[in-house]
């Protein structure tokens, strides 16, 4: 990756690895100023190491962290041009909400009418304006999340960094949290590294998204891309939910079952790879033609329905619009086709991801 | 006579406070009521009045007694508790193998009996003692004078006291989460600030405890003092001892009794007003 010199921040060649193994090998990342970017990925991929790197609360082994083209690797945490949101809120208990984001404006010296100035529009700008005088024990979890996102704001960080601070939130608040934590930053045009294992989060909130995988970068796109075209059999499975089914390819067609379908991989070595096909981009069809199976279960979910389908030993999961899904019936035979699919080497099978633990 | 409920429960409370309050009663404040009122009683036997009290406070021996405990008291609990939560500090925030010893070693102190400690300060850090003797083998042959004097009386202090008061602190400072630190240093906090805006505001409560219990102590302290201490000035405790059985004045050692225990009270006040606060 070239860094340029706009890159706000940019990561070279990181390694930090702990006595247990864990850690981060060879990370390289270049942030452009004003974008959003979320390091995602099963917990233990190193995603918090790089976080707590670029805020100084670890020493890399290797490697080189620069915000605006200088190195920050020698500075402490305190002299940094960062400021960190924690997943534990860290609020100070014996300050008030008040004092808790004064702090920051005080040991930079702002004059008094300055820090009530400031503090004033931050907490309007979390909606938490009548709480100033409270304390944070006060305050519900989304409330102190809030106020520590007002904390971290104030202190106008090059890069704000934020260690998964909705996964402490029930799932209607971390929603919630999630819209308005992009409406600040799109109004703030502050630069962001964002930490989280939910797969979710990562593709509503993000320009781009850093998949991470035992130590490594697997794939750093866009979200759509992410969904769309993943490099790896881990990414497709980790982002979004997917069917995997295994193929052989000749170089120019897949074969899957009694499937034939044109390559879309071009680097796909010839003999076994992977197949996977999102449930979306799959077509059920009671004309025989595609993989033929037997639905065993359909599930309504409001606007879609979920079908699942017997196919030899594998259940593919279907999502069909709720009309197509009332003329469906267990114990029906069906025929599966592809709107669209990816295909990896079959060495990667074993790297698939618990596809559960996306979902959490 | 029929008893309602109420009655019969408040019966029972008051049935379950009773021994209790005995216990106090009989312990706790007769014997202040009667050191009081023996403290007021003439040294004649005359009659009821703070003539022992003006004794106190106008005879120069007396004085100076009470002037040098003082010194003594707020010289020892300050020290101490500079050194416990320097040490505290540093156990808690510093890492390797120095911290890791300090931890095993720190309390070993508070197992050895105040007598047997004096003494090993007194052979230690005695005019011939193993230190002098040290010092006199390269060469140094001036040694000042630290037992049976103000300066070793302080040094016994934080012997007793270090150890105590460092395990209190240390309990306080691992309630400090290394989050709160940690977003600390985010938002710009220098060291100083760091101790002076989150870990003391945070081991407040637990600061005061460790300031009352030495002060406590160290004020009513009888041993090392009487081991170890000056002829001239006493400190309270053992002024007191002499007064009472040398010069057999109980009216004067009870007066010396209630000062002193007047000026544990002061402790006390600050002690309850700080655990009183929220938060």
């Amino acid at each position: 990756m070239n860094t340029t010199v706009e890159s706000q921040l940019s990561i070279r060649n990181l390694s930090k690895v702990f006595k247990t193994g864990d850690g981060v090998r060879n990370i390289s990342l270049d942030i452009a100023k004003g974008e959003m970017v979320t390091l995602l990925g099963p917990s233990g991929c190193g995603k918090t190491t790089v976080l707590r790197s670029i805020g100084g609360f670890l020493e890399p082994d290797h490697g080189d962290i620069l915000i605006r083209g200088n190195s920050v690797l020698n500075l402490p945490p305190e002299k940094r041009p960062t400021a960190m949101v924690f997943q534990s809120y860290n609020l100070w208990p014996h300050m008030t909400v008040y004092e808790n984001l004064a702090f920051g404006l005080k040991i930079r010296k702002y004059k008094k009418p300055d820090i009530e100035r400031e503090v004033t529009a931050a907490l309007e700008l979390v909606q938490l304006s009548s709480a100033a005088s409270k304390n944070p024990t006060q305050l519900s979890g989304g409330q102190q999340q809030r106020v520590a996102l007002a904390r971290a704001l104030l202190l106008k960080p090059d890069v704000l960094l934020l260690d998964e601070p909705f996964s402490a939130l029930d799932a209607k608040l971390r929603m919630e949290m999630r819209e308005e934590l992009r409406d600040i930053q799109t109004l703030t045009e502050m630069t962001m590294v964002f930490v989280t294992h939910d797969q979710e989060e990562a593709l509503s909130i993000s320009d781009r998204i850093v998949v991470m995988h035992g130590g490594q970068i697997e794939q750093l796109s866009t979200p759509q891309e992410i969904y769309d075209a993943p490099q790896s059999s881990f990414v497709a499975s980790f982002i979004g939910r997917i069917n995997v089914l295994k193929g052989v390819s000749d170089g120019q067609h897949i074969t899957v079952g009694e499937l034939r379908v044109p390559n879309p991989n071009v680097a796909l070595p010839i003999g076994d790879c992977i197949v996977a096909v999102r449930p979306e981009d799959i077509y059920l069809s009671t004309q025989a033609g595609g993989l033929e199976g037997q639905i065993r279960q359909v599930m309504v979910l409001g606007h879609y329905a979920e079908i699942s389908v017997n196919y030899k030993e594998e259940t593919l999961k279907v999502f069909v619009p709720r009309e197509q899904a009332a003329t469906l019936h267990p114990g029906q035979s069906i025929s599966l086709m592809f709107h669209k699919m990816n295909v990896f080497p079959a060495i990667s099978v074993s790297e698939v991801a618990p596809r559960q633990e996306a979902h959490a | 006579m029929m008893m309602n409920a109420s009655v019969k429960k408040g019966i029972l409370g008051l049935a379950l406070v009773i021994p209790s309050f005995l216990i106090l009663f009989f312990v706790v404040i007769v014997p202040i009521v009667y050191a009081i009122r023996e403290s007021l009683i003439d040294e004649n036997g005359s009659g009821f009045g703070l003539a022992n009290y003006i004794r106190l406070f106008t005879e120069p021996t007396m004085r100076k007694n009470i002037i040098y405990t003082l010194n003594v008291t707020i010289v020892s609990t300050l020290l101490s508790l500079v050194i416990s939560y320097s040490l505290a500090v540093y156990l808690r925030f510093g890492h390797g193998w120095v911290v890791k010893w300090i931890n095993r070693l720190y309390f070993i102190p508070m197992f050895v009996p105040g007598v047997i400690a004096t003494y090993g300060l007194i052979t230690m850090y005695g005019n011939h003692g193993w230190l002098s003797r040290l010092l006199l083998l390269i060469g140094i042959d001036t040694f000042p004078k630290i037992i049976y004097d103000y300066n070793g009386l302080v040094l016994a202090n934080l012997w007793f006291n270090i150890p105590f008061a460092t395990m209190l602190l240390s309990s306080a400072l691992a309630a400090v989460p290394n989050s709160v630190i940690e977003s600390a240093r985010d938002a710009g906090a220098n060291i100083g600030q760091l101790f002076f805006r989150f870990v003391l505001p945070l081991s407040y409560k637990t600061m005061w405890v460790a300031i009352t219990f030495i002060f406590m102590g160290v004020i009513g302290s009888f041993t090392a003092p009487f081991l170890i201490g000056a002829n001239s000035p006493q400190v309270l405790g053992v002024a007191m001892q002499q007064v009472f059985s040398n010069y057999q004045e109980t009216h004067t050692a009870s007066a010396m009794a209630v000062l002193m225990f007047l000026l544990c009270s002061v402790m006390g006040y600050f002690y309850i007003r700080t655990m009183g606060k929220e938060g």
